[in-house]
């Protein structure tokens, strides 16, 4: 796409008029990458103000001059600022006696009891006892999904460091979570996992609830889990998770999401701009990629593939 | 459903151009940019969006439009017809026949709604009066049989599936020979959700279609699937005969112009719509009557029909 820019003449100063038509088809190549319309024009819009007035230099041409600002752009982005270092945060758990604790919350059907059970793998090589809190308890399944990702665990990792907490279905996830972390606090447990069930970003009741099990429990670290499928709708859902947390709290230091879980990563070819959407949304990291079903299927990500990936034609 | 917003900005755009003294191409190309951004903002695949925009640039030779009015009724009736292009294949969908027996296969993407669209399209024809039987054969998810087990009981379907057998193609087999012998009209097979990267995935669905042949396979796509629809839509066409589509979880926030891109790369028509995690929460789908209704139609209806 962008070996159709004839060369500049050196010494020319960029102007809007000039950048014009290379931000219009960079708006374009973002869409077709699954980046969300609003951010692939913000993003344009910011850079293509970052290189007004530029004077081009001699072997420069504007395709070179747009890809380098871009990705200077895409790697402030896609960066973590934030330290995402969950196994020392466990370890600072650790020495205050409790357990470290981890919902998982998304939409229907992303990934979040698949991506938990392979956080739980993670963790359980790291040697640490996982305590697996069933909350889902509306999805068909969903606590005999977790009980065999459970009893596979086990058998995989050799060792009883992994347990199920579940009380059925029905019940009110909040105080199955309560009661999951004061078990997991008394049995030596050294990291919760809670899964919650799927829920639409404008469902209120069930927001309301995911705001409740939060303000509840406090979990330590709140990851959201979206899948590299999705769209344009990868903003609402974040944003509106985040409104949920703050506005249904009730609390005066509300939470908000802490990082993301990007899924289903190996099922989207070089279309990985949800994963920018994303953290653009948020300025959260994301601190794991799903690429696959099974337990060793979790990777971190890498911000320069990412970013390779976006641009290439 | 948002696609009511989608409907609302192109209908906006649309009477713009009616308050336009002058139709010109410029009005055209900007009226053509409002839509084309609407549409890549609700997901519909980036190549199709540009198909959209030659297809009614192509039709409304600017010279040959003489009066205004004319010229007006030529861009809207187009535009309308490129929309209903987008989700209507021109193929009548598929309906199971009584007095024979129906198989349907569910397919898609992980996570997609089949297992749930299973039940809510058993639970359909259940109310029209058919026998249907539901197979579990998705032996490769954790808890799969458990949650169509849990759903059918739940709509009281009878199902077939099993715990410890890891062979889904058997699995099909003998739940459909089952529900074959005891004279069920309908006989609804889920599978495991799978992606075109995976070759083995897609060999295993071949080899269950072959072996309980379908008389229909329904692809499920989530309706908050943006660009990489087309390419998955693609590989599951070129892999079985997808006979029809149910975009799910439009209850939502979700434009499903993903998902619609699903008709072109398959040829095949959107039968249904999931709209909930409820059993009932299923809506018949119909392309034009829905583009109609997406464009709070009205003005429009009477132009198509001269
Ligand atoms: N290809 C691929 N599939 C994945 C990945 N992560 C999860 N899946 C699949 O996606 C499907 C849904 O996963 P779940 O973990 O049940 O999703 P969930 O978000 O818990 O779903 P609900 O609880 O129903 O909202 C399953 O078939 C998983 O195997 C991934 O990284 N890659
Ligand atoms: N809100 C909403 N949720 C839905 C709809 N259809 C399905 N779901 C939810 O989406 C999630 C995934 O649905 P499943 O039926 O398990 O999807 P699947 O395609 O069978 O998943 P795999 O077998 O893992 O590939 C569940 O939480 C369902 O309750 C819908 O129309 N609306
Ligand atoms: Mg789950
Ligand atoms: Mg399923």
């Amino acid at each position: 796409f962008f070996g159709m820019f004839k060369n500049l003449t050196s010494g020319r100063v960029l102007t809007a008029d000039i950048l014009a038509e290379p931000m219009a088809r960079m708006r374009e190549h973002l869409a077709n990458k699954n980046v969300a319309s609003d951010i692939a024009n913000e993003i344009c819009k910011t850079v293509a103000k970052g290189m007004l007035g530029v004077r081009v230099g001699g072997l420069q041409n504007i395709r070179q001059l747009v890809e380098q600002s871009m990705e200077t752009a895409l790697t402030r982005i896609l960066t973590p600022v934030s330290s995402t270092d969950i196994i020392r945060d466990i370890e600072h758990a650790q020495q205050k006696g409790r357990p470290y604790t981890m919902a998982f919350v998304g939409v229907n059907g992303v990934g979040k009891s698949t991506n938990l059970s392979k956080v739980c793998y993670w963790l359980l090589q790291n040697n640490k006892r996982v305590l697996i809190a069933a909350c889902d308890t509306f999805r068909s399944g969903a606590v005999e999904q977790l009980r065999v990702h459970v009893r596979n665990l086990r058998a995989l990792s050799d060792n009883q460091n992994v347990e199920i907490f579940e009380r059925g279905y029905g019940k009110d996830s909040a105080t199955i979570a309560k009661d999951a972390i004061a078990f997991g606090a008394s049995n030596g447990f050294d990291v919760v996992l809670i899964d919650t069930a799927g829920r639409m970003q404008d469902n209120e009741p069930l927001m309301r609830a995911l705001a409740k099990l939060v303000s509840v429990n406090s979990p330590d670290k709140i990851l959201f889990v979206g899948e590299a499928l999705v769209g344009n709708e990868a903003v609402d859902q974040l944003e509106k998770f985040n409104r949920a947390l703050r506005d249904f709290s009730g609390q005066s230091k509300p939470r908000h999401i802490d990082g993301i879980i990007l899924t289903k990563f190996d099922t989207i070819d070089d279309r990985v701009g949800a994963a920018l959407s994303m953290t653009y949304t948020t300025g959260q990291p994301i601190i794991f990629v799903g690429t696959g079903q099974t337990y060793t299927d979790l990777r971190k990500m890498n911000v320069s593939q990412v970013i390779r990936a976006l641009l290439r034609a | 459903m948002v696609l009511n917003e989608l409907g609302a900005r192109i209908n906006g755009a649309l009477q713009a151009l009616s308050k336009e003294s002058v139709i010109d191409s410029k009005a055209v190309d900007a009226l053509l940019r409002e839509i084309c951004g609407a549409l890549l903002e609700s997901d519909v695949n980036v190549r199709l969006v540009h198909q959209l925009r030659e297809n009614v640039k192509k039709q409304i030779n600017m010279d040959d439009l003489a009066t205004s009015s004319n010229k007006r009724k030529v861009i809207q009736t187009s535009v309308y017809d490129e929309l209903c292009r987008l989700v209507d294949p021109g193929v009548q969908p598929w309906a199971p026949r009584k007095g024979k027996q129906n198989v349907i296969m569910f397919v898609g993407l992980q996570g997609s709604g089949k297992t749930t669209s299973c039940t809510k399209l058993a639970l359909y024809y259940k109310r029209k009066g058919m026998k249907v039987g539901l197979v579990c054969a998705d032996t490769f998810r954790a808890g799969a049989f458990d949650q169509l087990k849990q759903n059918a009981s739940r709509a009281h379907i009878p199902f077939y599936g099993s715990y410890s057998e890891a062979d889904p193609v058997r699995i099909a087999l003998e739940g459909v020979g089952k529900f074959r012998k005891d004279r069920f009209d309908l006989i609804i097979v889920d599978t495991s959700g799978r992606h075109k990267q995976e070759t083995e995935l897609f060999l295993e669905m071949e080899q269950i279609a072959a072996a309980v042949k379908p008389d229909n396979t329904v692809f499920v796509m989530d309706g908050t699937i943006g660009q990489a629809a087309d390419a998955q839509a693609r590989a599951f066409k070129e892999s079985v005969d997808i006979g029809s589509i149910i975009i799910t979880k439009m209850d939502g926030h979700a434009k499903g112009g993903g998902a619609i891109s699903a008709v072109a790369a398959t040829g095949s028509p959107i039968i249904f719509i999931g709209t909930g995690e409820h059993m009932h929460d299923l809506d018949r789908f119909s392309a034009r009557p829905f583009i109609s209704k997406m464009l709070g139609m009205g003005d429009l209806t009477g132009l198509v029909e001269t």
